[in-house]
């Protein structure tokens, strides 16, 4: 049973980094367990971010964050392929409107070159606006490596097929005590479960300090700083060809608000940057909203409000406070006091970016203590469709009709997401039944209209075709129940 | 050209609500002789299946009718004239040469159409573009949804309601809820006036003493899983909060009631041009878009308070599309546009060919009373000068112009004056 | 005394205001104006005196494609016999297939009315 048992590793955190490290740890013949504290993986940072895939320009040469990102950006198109999931190097040019700006790029680029950067070029303005047309500025640094990427359908797929290759995942469960006995960490959660591991690996992102202090280990703490945006409808996706960041400047913390293109086409606006004191503190401010608007109606003409689909926010894990400011390196160690026990910490951006990379070097780690055998029959890829079924090509999408119609039932009619995908959704590998464990993997009620149209009919679907009673249904965590009951 | 696996109509609907519905009827009973109504949902009604109220039809039929008696009216007719109908069928896209794209469980068809009457209706302006700050539980619908769920799937959402926008649709949910055992602990209007018809505020909350505050809002939303409460605050003439009003009010629901914006995604793909006040399809005085063969009417033309109001409009925007479809020529005309002047917000048609009578569709900008409502020409010379005792942004006013007045006119503008 | 009423027998939704008097516990209407129709005074008189409103609602539906019918009053009845009403609407179960216009409850709680259903709920096989 899921939980209760011995495990060669057991992967607290169930982040992108910690499938990541799932499922790079998949590859060998080993007993993994994760740990997740959430309903669903990844509804952390994971799925609150840009979904940039980061070029790896503004990391000191040498540093961790330096040398993953670039590794990381370099394995990100052969991983999206096996796990079907869309990615784009889309580029991305970062642009000076002065002096001090255009000398900044110069040192970017050298940073980026002595860090392996791949394709960077200084461009003229004829030539920025060739790629970006309109896009204003003196010269820009241009990094062809930078992509695009839906940060949790990717987390989603990594743990999918971290699942597909034996690995156990134990969702909402919070971890509340570690202690080590005879060279075993045990590990117990508020539900009771009684876990016991030979590795353990602290992946827990906003919450890996909390880890640390239940082995007693105080010398890190993490500060929140919450990031919010805007999304905007998709038919804006097509101003941005490329992404096109300010020039950085001295000093400030963050890369700036800017807009960001997904991969489904609609613009991100922001992130902000400011720190708060929980590490759940998601909350969405009329300040920083009101900030996100006006710039976006600066860079694209004709944004209205009913343009603004949604906002949200992320959490950055930092480890500097408020005060300090600044970036820190990546922690990943394998510590002395605890031989088997690999903390990660602080891994912010560019975290998503890193994450197959790190995922390698936990692997390496592990390899320091653990002998890894591999495992023969190791499922590379993932089944299923490239996107979504709206977006095959239209032979196919006729043949996947005739073999099951439906997939000729749309259900989500601003993402033209079909029934066939809202069922495949419900019954993901991972058994996660909430609402938003649907939506991040559907997309459903993540067009403009938010689910007006079309959350009726799923509830109506999930009654119909899995008996699910209304008041069962949560939108995404313990206590966020839907509906009170029956009207009749 | 029709191409192979590809089907032809004259007239097709897109859209079985009340407007789709009467243009389709209007179309048969015109002559076109194959005509397609094609419908999202399994059931013909559109958003008249959840609107279990009275009051529709007081015009049409001189009777009060609810919503799916009114629908079914028009559903039975349609069966008699003989309109073709596919249910559970989506439109995906629609192109200018006149075809639109269909998927439904029978497969992907492609309809090739020689006129195109656009019928799909609104959606509500949702909680993220309104950007409200604070948490993200669980307790959060706009009023449609809602209805949706407790009218048609006997689902009850919440436990105590907080109220925000005081549109039509929140106040006949602020009765239902009441009824139905959801305490409404009060309805937040963001402008100093009501925004719903009077005689909602009368039957749904007079009737049963729920509080309506106006120049308040919602400014932020509290609970991590399951809404617990929302901050309200009284705000200036600018609707920005006023500081020190904020207060908090403990609820479990919030229900969304802030506008309902014409959905008009596939229009505007297939390159239909959009009036940005009505939010719909710019229009002639047959309800033809920008586009040759596609006409518009009902809610994503703009948005109505009226069901009857819409039937007259589906009606005559079907007629023009069965002519159009049945190869009458329409004699060349210059185009008179009419413009919203002073205290007008927007006016429809937004243009006329001065080849027949039309309706003038217009709503003012605010409430005001004893005032006229003037269309003048180029000259300054009144065509038409009606007075109205009280004029509400609510209620739409429809004015019969004849065409025997568009003879040397130029431009037309429609204004609130003395 | 005045009383101003939101008239609600159409769209107009016109003001009008009324005089009474209430001598000896009964109310008396004095005056009535605003009205754009011969309907409102005599609406508001009533309005004042015995106020009505036509109930609708949803009724539990056994076997049906939908879970409930929508209902309404045949007649209006009075207004502090809502909550009445509701209790008698709650309690009440049929059976698909319900037609359109067919009567579910007559005289319910005593009320000269009948409760009818609003559209039709074909009974699922």
């Amino acid at each position: 049973m899921t939980g209760n048992g011995q495990y060669d590793v057991v992967i607290v955190g169930a982040g992108v980094v910690g499938c990541a490290i799932a499922r790079e740890l998949s590859k060998y013949q080993l007993r993994i367990l994760v740990v997740e504290k959430e309903l669903d993986v990844g509804m952390g940072t994971s799925s609150r971010n840009s979904g940039v895939i980061h070029s790896g320009i503004h990391y000191a040469p040498g540093s961790l964050r330096a040398r993953l990102n670039v590794q990381g950006n370099a394995m990100f198109e052969r991983l999206c392929r096996a796990l079907k999931v869309k990615m784009n190097y889309i580029g991305k040019l970062t642009v000076a409107q002065d002096d001090e700006e255009i000398e900044t790029l110069y040192r970017l680029k050298e940073q980026g070159e002595a860090n392996g950067v791949p394709g960077m070029e200084i461009l003229p303005p004829h030539k920025m606006q060739a790629i970006q047309p309109g896009v204003q500025g003196k010269l820009a640094l241009y990094t062809p490596s930078t992509g695009i990427v839906c940060p949790y359908t990717f987390t989603i797929r990594l743990a999918e097929s971290a699942h597909i290759n034996g690995v156990e995942f134990l969702l909402a469960a919070k971890v509340t005590g570690i202690t080590v006995n005879k060279g075993l960490f045990h590990i117990t959660t508020h539900k009771g479960h009684k876990i016991s591991g030979r590795v353990l690996i602290n992946s827990a992102g906003l919450y890996s300090d909390a880890i640390c202090r239940m082995l007693g280990i105080d010398e890190y703490k993490i500060y929140p700083c919450r990031g919010e945006y805007l999304i905007l409808d998709k038919r804006f996706g097509h101003y941005l060809n490329a992404l096109v960041y300010p020039a950085p400047h001295h000093g400030k913390a963050g890369l700036g608000i800017h807009l960001t293109k997904t991969v489904d086409e609609n613009i991100l606006i922001g992130p902000s940057n400011e720190y708060v004191e929980e590490a759940d503190d998601y909350r969405t401010t009329r300040e920083i909203m009101g900030l996100l608007i006006e710039e976006g109606r600066r860079l694209l003409p004709g944004l209205a409000t009913s343009d603004v689909i949604r906002s949200f926010s992320g959490l950055r894990a930092k480890q500097t406070p408020p005060q300090v400011g600044g970036f820190k390196d990546f922690v990943i160690e394998r510590r002395r006091d605890y031989p088997n026990f690999i903390n990660l910490v602080g891994i912010e951006s560019p975290g998503l970016t890193s994450s197959p990379a790190i995922a390698v070097m936990v692997r390496d780690l592990v390899a320091e203590v653990l002998f890894l055998n591999e495992k023969p029959g190791f499922k590379e890829e993932l089944p299923g469709l490239l996107g979504y079924f709206h977006e095959q090509p239209q032979e196919l999408k006729r043949e996947l009709i005739s073999q099951d119609k439906d997939y000729g039932e749309v259900i989500c009619r601003c993402e033209g997401i079909t029934k066939k995908e809202v069922m495949d959704a419900f019954q993901n590998p991972l058994g996660v039944r909430t609402l938003a464990g649907l939506k991040y993997r559907a997309r459903v009620m993540m067009g403009r209209c938010q689910g007006g149209f079309c959350l009726p009919r799923i509830v109506e679907l999930l009654r119909r075709e899995f008996g699910i009673k209304p008041q069962e249904l949560l939108l995404h965590s313990e206590g966020s129940y839907l509906f009170t009951g029956n009207v009749r | 050209m029709v191409s192979k696996g590809e089907i032809e109509r004259d007239v097709v609907v897109i859209g079985g609500g009340p407007a789709g519905l009467a243009a389709a009827i209007s179309a048969k009973e015109a002559g076109a002789k194959k005509v397609l109504l094609v419908e999202r949902d399994k059931r013909l009604g559109g958003i008249l299946n959840q609107c279990i109220h009275d009051g529709f039809g007081l015009h049409w039929f001189k009777e009060a009718l609810s919503g799916p008696e009114y629908a079914h009216r028009f559903i039975e007719k349609a069966d008699q004239v003989g309109v073709e109908v596919m249910l559970s069928s989506m439109v995906m896209a629609m192109e200018p040469d006149l075809r639109i794209q269909l998927s439904s469980k029978e497969g992907l068809l492609s309809v090739k159409a020689k006129a195109i009457v656009l019928a799909m209706g609104c959606r509500e302006r949702t909680q993220g573009a309104i950007m409200l700050p604070g948490t993200r539980p669980a307790g959060i619908y706009t009023a449609g949804a809602a209805q949706n769920l407790i009218n048609l799937q006997n689902i009850m959402v919440g436990k105590k309601a907080v109220i925000m926008g005081s549109g039509d649709i929140g106040l006949i949910m602020a009765r239902r809820l009441t009824l139905e055992g959801c305490e409404v602990v009060g309805v937040y209007e963001i402008l100093p006036y009501p925004s719903g018809l009077p005689r909602n505020i009368q039957q749904c909350l007079v009737d049963y003493a729920i509080p309506l505050h106006l120049s308040n809002t919602v400014i932020e939303l509290h609970g991590q899983n399951r809404l617990r409460g929302v901050t309200v605050a009284q705000v200036d003439e600018m609707r920005q909060p006023i500081k020190g009003t904020e207060r908090f009010v403990e609820c479990d629901t919030l229900l969304l009631s802030v506008g309902l914006i014409p959905e008009n995604e596939l229009s505007r793909s297939a390159g239909v041009v959009l009036d940005p006040v009505s939010g719909g399809p710019v229009v002639d005085d047959t309800y033809q878009t920008s586009m040759e063969g596609i006409f518009s009417c009902g809610n994503v033309l703009h948005v109505h308070d009226l069901v009857d109001h819409v039937s007259e409009e589906a009606e005559r925007a079907g007629r023009f599309a069965a002519r159009l479809a049945t190869g009458e020529q329409r004699p060349a005309r210059e185009f008179i546009p009419i413009r919203p002047a002073n205290g007008v917000r927007y006016c429809l048609p937004q243009r006329v060919s001065g080849g027949g009578d039309f309706i003038l569709s217009l709503r003012v900008i605010s409430p005001v009373r004893d005032k006229r409502i003037v269309v003048r020409d180029q000259t300054g010379k009144r065509l038409v000068s009606k007075t109205y005792f009280r004029l509400h942004p609510a209620v739409m006013i429809r004015i019969p112009v004849k065409a025997e007045k568009l003879a040397k006119v130029k431009v037309l503008e429609v204004e609130v004056t003395e | 005394m005045r009383k101003r009423l939101i008239c609600v027998i159409c769209p107009n939704g016109c003001e009008l205001e009324v005089e009474y008097e209430i001598p000896d516990g009964k109310i008396s209407v004095k005056g009535i104006s605003g009205e754009l129709c011969k309907k409102g005074p005599k609406w508001a008189e009533r309005e004042l005196v015995s106020p009505v409103r036509t109930v609708c609602s949803s009724v539990f539906v056994e076997g049906g494609e939908l879970p409930l019918v929508s209902i309404r009053t045949q007649t209006p009845i009075p207004l502090e016999r809502i909550r009445d009403l509701m209790e008698e609407i709650k309690a009440l179960k049929v059976k698909a297939p319900v037609k359109m216009g067919q009567v579910l409850l007559e005289n319910p709680k005593g009320m000269n009315t009948k409760i009818i259903a609003t559209r039709e709920v074909r009974a699922v096989p």
